[in-house]
């Protein structure tokens, strides 16, 4: 009974159970301003919690994540400012939603399933943890490539009107993404001999212009517009559309957990496979995709939580971090004079079940404080625009300074928030941008290793790729989007079938 | 009395403050060449509280990344010589001139402390078909083309430890490039490669719990902490005029800060990084501890320049040649 | 992302002047991206960007003769409809923001830019933008600059000395209380 009762220290203890509260509550509002990312509060943390013992700080640290990776949906619903580049695809649905009085309700059904997607997180950690673990690490550089591959495709779901256009700002992402020192060998790419560039245009910039100052001018055309009115009557969702959309939840969820659960690859992408599964089973939504549909706001908020218990998996069993964040818990285990590896279940035998406990115990305090600050939040919407766009502007600078303490940042992101501008305008979608740039250094490099690998042979890359049953696996499930769902293939067909007649 | 006691005391910290000669009288930021998780972040986090007591005043930590450290290094020189900016780093400046990514390195600032120094050690995955040194080099003699070498890119440790091998045997590896250490020693673990030199504290936890193997340790002397490891001497005599070598964190400030200022900073370092805690911590990680300054400090960074440069050099991938810096060789 | 119908049916005013540019600036990105390393290998640090690069070219021209196909929108001007003065006095704004944060620092910039543009945008009494400047300054302030310590751009404010001036001032208040 060790398990139960490590797994209960921290709800027993007043002083832990309150940390971990005080944790989710920071996190929320860290999560929620772009620019703070869970990364930076935690190592924050990890200073001012020096001289704690070691499981306060913990507590404080696990509430700060499970809280902060929740409240990046709450900008990116609000303001169409993903907090974090987890809510991209929840910005997708989820703004729409907002424009249309239904910001209370698109919170609360996010906050729900983001908790569902939670718990599927912390399950699999607690009762599948050495096998997931040891499934990651088998991922080869091909495989990573493939999932890169994978992503690429949903720019497919995500083009809008005009899948040229679509595309166009697809292979733009993929673009920035390269630019800066090559990792691999150090080559400069597109830097033209500015060492500003040396560490490439950051994507959080590139979101928050994009997303946010783009937006907040296309908000100046309708300045004498009112705003809208937002329906705060309801706040916990309906029963009957929980129910409705539990087993997409649980599905998107588990993707999350696994590609949570990747060394390579975090939530970010978790959300925006989630959002293009979900795209792809939906058959027949209420509303289209991207104009307010449910199904696109739960599915990568389900996800991306589900990817903190993932993250997780390979970090407790290995000492392999799962993502930033966990990279940034392994540093404090350190610091605290523990030995974060593969021995530190064997050396701190409570750690596993205190940090689900804990894990745990942070999720059900997002669904007390997700679905309690909702009203207060769906007001900031109804501030009137001529206060609201000049804050997000100074909130969008501010955050851009904020990802690395650097002013070059700033003019990355408002060059991206003009050009963006332009783009919407011309109805080109801002979303593939957002998904090239996330997905471009895991595609490149991993590209690149795949081919090195082979001593350079294509032949031989897609050869031995059927001896390994996981790619040749990952390979099916392209061929298989690329030929009978996918909306890249379906629209080129609609297109011939439905070219405008002349 | 009391009372009197206080405004005494009051009025002295009102006076301390105000008068602004004595150093430090505000908070002082330390700027981390490297992001949030990494080993240079956490040397650093750990050592700073200790500081901030022995000095008396905040250590605000900032993380500022990009070309490997130089965007920091920049920062840093070009920020008051105050010695209220801390350049936090590791070794990589060391190597900036002759691989033309800046024209700054340590010897152009002021070493506050070079707190520690790594040991590197050459790791191979389990199952891979060799178990020593001498048998990694018959094997891939064997093989050639086959063996996979992990690597970080140049000017990184596993560059350099490769280039001391190359000068010793020739061999035919395929070599991967990855986004750092950690990546690497992950892919190692899944297979995607066999061999990688990296730093002894980035894998013991892995060689103790079995999940990779040792081969040889990049030193001229056995590790106490792996103490059946054979030093990569026993089979490559000719490694001797390169050893011991090893990455290394430290602290700097800009040249021309005032005396008081880096004699304060230095006396606090020192004091830290003797704080039992740390050195605890540096040690259990296989990090073995420095705590040089002055004159000391700078021989020991102009070693490592000079043995790196030329090894880089000469294996063909730097952009300038060390002499042009007035660099000698080792 | 839009809503609009699935095929796009007019093109707005510069729309069309748009799609060139990004054909230009495309085939630009295109030949710099040769430059890197040509056309080596595979596995060279060039041929990820030229593969993008190849592609971002394909589908603006494709844009770009979809654009000379479309009828242009009928009633829609370009200063009214696409980039309203509005719209390029706040661009302007921000722009002179970003370039004086550095230099003038955080608080002084970020003051005069919320001042000026909430004045222009939301059009009260000067009390009351005073008052929502200095608000949403201060919580901007505490929550970046005090609890995360992002050390924003001084510039010619001495923030660290006043900030330890008040914290000395505090201690003192603090113990002659006790």
């Amino acid at each position: 009974m060790d398990a139960l009762n490590y797994f209960a220290m921290s709800w027993l203890s007043p002083e832990l159970l309150g940390l971990t509260a005080l944790g989710t509550f920071l996190g929320i509002y860290v999560g929620a301003i772009p620019g703070l990312s869970v990364t930076m509060a935690v190592s924050i943390l990890i200073s001012f919690t020096f001289s704690w013992d070691v499981n306060y700080a913990l507590c404080l640290m696990v509430g700060v994540y499970m809280g902060g990776v929740y409240g990046g949906s709450r900008t990116a619903i609000l303001l169409n400012i993903p907090g974090a580049p987890s809510a991209i695809a929840t910005a997708l649905d989820g703004y729409p939603l907002a424009k249309k009085g239904l910001a209370g309700e698109a919170i609360g059904l996010s906050t729900v399933m983001s908790v569902v997607g939670g718990f599927v997180g912390i399950i699999v950690l607690a009762l599948a943890a050495p096998t997931v673990s040891e499934f990651a690490i088998t991922f080869q550089p091909r495989d990573y490539m493939m999932l890169g591959v994978l992503g690429i495709m949903l720019v497919g779901s995500l083009s809008g009107s005009s899948l040229a256009r679509g595309i166009f700002a697809g292979a733009l992402g993929l673009l920035i993404g390269t630019v800066g020192l090559d990792p691999m060998t150090a080559e400069e790419r597109f830097t033209y001999g500015v060492v500003e560039l040396w560490d490439g245009i950051n994507p959080v910039a590139v979101m928050i212009g994009m997303f946010g100052i783009s937006e907040a001018l296309h908000q100046l055309h309708h300045m004498n517009k009112a705003v809208v009115k937002q329906k705060i009557s309801r706040i916990i969702p309906k029963w009957s559309d929980v129910k409705k959309y539990m087993p997409l939840s649980l599905q998107t969820s588990f993707i999350g957990v696994i590609v949570g659960a990747l060394p390579g690859t975090g939530g970010d992408i978790a959300a925006l496979m989630a959002y293009d599964h979900a795209k792809r089973v939906t058959k027949k939504p209420k509303v289209p995709f991207g104009e307010g549909a449910k199904e696109g706001l739960i599915a990568p908020e389900a996800a991306n939580n589900a990817a903190v218990g993932g993250a997780y998996i390979p970090m407790l069993t290995l000492g392999i971090p799962g993502d930033a964040v966990t990279a940034v818990f392994i540093g404090a285990l350190f610091i605290h004079g523990l030995n974060p590896g593969p021995l530190l279940l064997v050396e701190q035998p409570h750690m596993f079940w205190f940090t689900v406990g804990n894990l745990t115990l942070a999720n059900i305090f997002v669904l007390i404080f997700g679905l309690t600050g909702i009203k207060l939040f769906s007001k900031i919407v109804e501030c009137p625009k001529g206060v609201l766009i000049p804050l997000i502007f100074l909130l969008s600078i501010v955050g851009a300074y904020a990802i690395n303490n650097a002013v070059t940042d700033i003019w990355w992101m408002l060059a991206f928030g003009v050009f963006g501008y332009f783009m919407r305008l011309y109805a080109f979608p801002v979303g593939p941008v957002i998904l090239g740039v996330i997905l471009s250094s895991l595609t490149d490099e991993n590209w690149r290793r795949a081919i090195l690998s082979e001593r350079g042979s294509v032949s031989d890359l897609f050869i031995n790729l059927f001896h390994s049953p996981l790619s040749t696996v990952l390979f099916s499930v392209i061929v298989l989007i690329l030929f009978t769902q996918s909306p890249i293939w379906t629209k080129w067909l609609r297109a011939k079938i439905f070219r405008p007649s002349h | 009395m009391k009372k009197t006691t206080i405004t005494l005391l009051a009025a002295l910290s009102l006076s301390s403050t105000l008068s602004f000669a004595a150093y430090p009288n505000k908070d002082v930021q330390g700027i981390i060449q490297w992001g949030a998780g990494g080993s240079t972040d956490t040397v650093m986090r750990s050592i700073s509280p200790h500081v901030e007591k022995e000095l008396g005043t905040d250590i605000i930590l900032t993380n500022k990344t990009g070309g490997v450290g130089a965007i920091a290094t920049k920062y840093v020189n070009a920020k008051k010589a105050d010695g209220y900016t801390l350049l936090m780093g590791a070794e990589n400046p060391q190597m900036y001139k002759i691989l033309g990514l800046s024209d700054i390195d340590y010897s152009d600032m002021i070493a506050i402390n070079v707190l520690a120094r790594g040991t590197p050690i050459i790791v191979a995955n389990n199952d891979a078909p060799f178990n020593t040194m001498s048998e990694l080099i018959e094997y891939t003699k064997a093989h050639p083309g086959e063996v996979k070498f992990g690597s970080t890119g140049a000017g990184g440790l596993t560059s350099i430890v490769t280039a001391m091998l190359d000068s010793q045997v020739k061999l035919d590896y395929i070599s991967i490039p990855y986004n750092g250490d950690g990546p690497a020693l992950t892919a190692l673990q899944g297979g995607a490669i066999d061999v990688m030199p990296a730093v002894l504290g980035a894998t013991i936890e892995q060689i103790k719990a079995g999940r990779m193997k040792a081969i040889s340790l990049v030193d001229v002397e056995s590790n106490k902490l792996l103490p059946n490891l054979a030093p990569i001497t026993d089979a490559l005599p000719g490694m001797k005029s390169y050893l011991p070598w090893g990455p290394f964190f430290g602290v700097f400030v800009k040249k021309g800060t005032p005396e008081d200022a880096v004699e304060k900073l230095q006396a606090a370092f020192q004091k830290a990084a003797y704080n039992k805690d740390f050195i605890d911590l540096m040690q259990k990680r296989g990090f073995t501890i420095m705590n040089i300054s002055g004159e000391e400090a700078d021989y020991f960074l102009e070693a490592y320049r000079s043995t790196s440069s030329w090894l880089v050099h000469d294996a063909g991938f730097s952009k300038f040649s060390p002499e042009e810096f007035g660099i000698r060789k080792p | 992302m839009s809503s609009q119908s699935p095929l796009i049916k007019t093109r707005k005013p510069g729309e069309r002047l748009f799609c060139f540019l990004l054909v230009m600036g495309s085939t630009y990105l295109f030949w710099q991206a040769y430059n890197i390393s040509g056309l080596s290998s595979l596995s060279s640090p060039g041929a990820f960007p030229l593969a993008s690069a190849a592609v971002m070219v394909l589908a603006s021209c494709v844009a770009f003769l979809n654009t000379l196909k479309s009828p242009a929108a009928e009633g829609v001007r370009f200063v009214y409809h696409c980039f309203p003065p509005v719209v390029a006095i706040i661009m302007a704004l921000i722009l002179v923001y970003s370039i004086v944060l550095d230099s003038l620092g955080f608080i002084l910039s970020s003051f005069a830019f919320l001042f000026i543009s909430i004045q222009f945008l939301y059009r009260r009494s000067v009390l009351t933008t005073l008052t929502i400047t200095l608000l949403s300054l201060i919580v901007v302030y505490i929550v970046f600059r005090l609890v995360f310590q992002v050390v924003l751009p001084e510039g010619i404010v001495p923030e660290r000395e006043i900030l330890s001036a008040i914290e000395s001032f505090v201690e003192i208040v603090i113990l002659w209380m006790l």
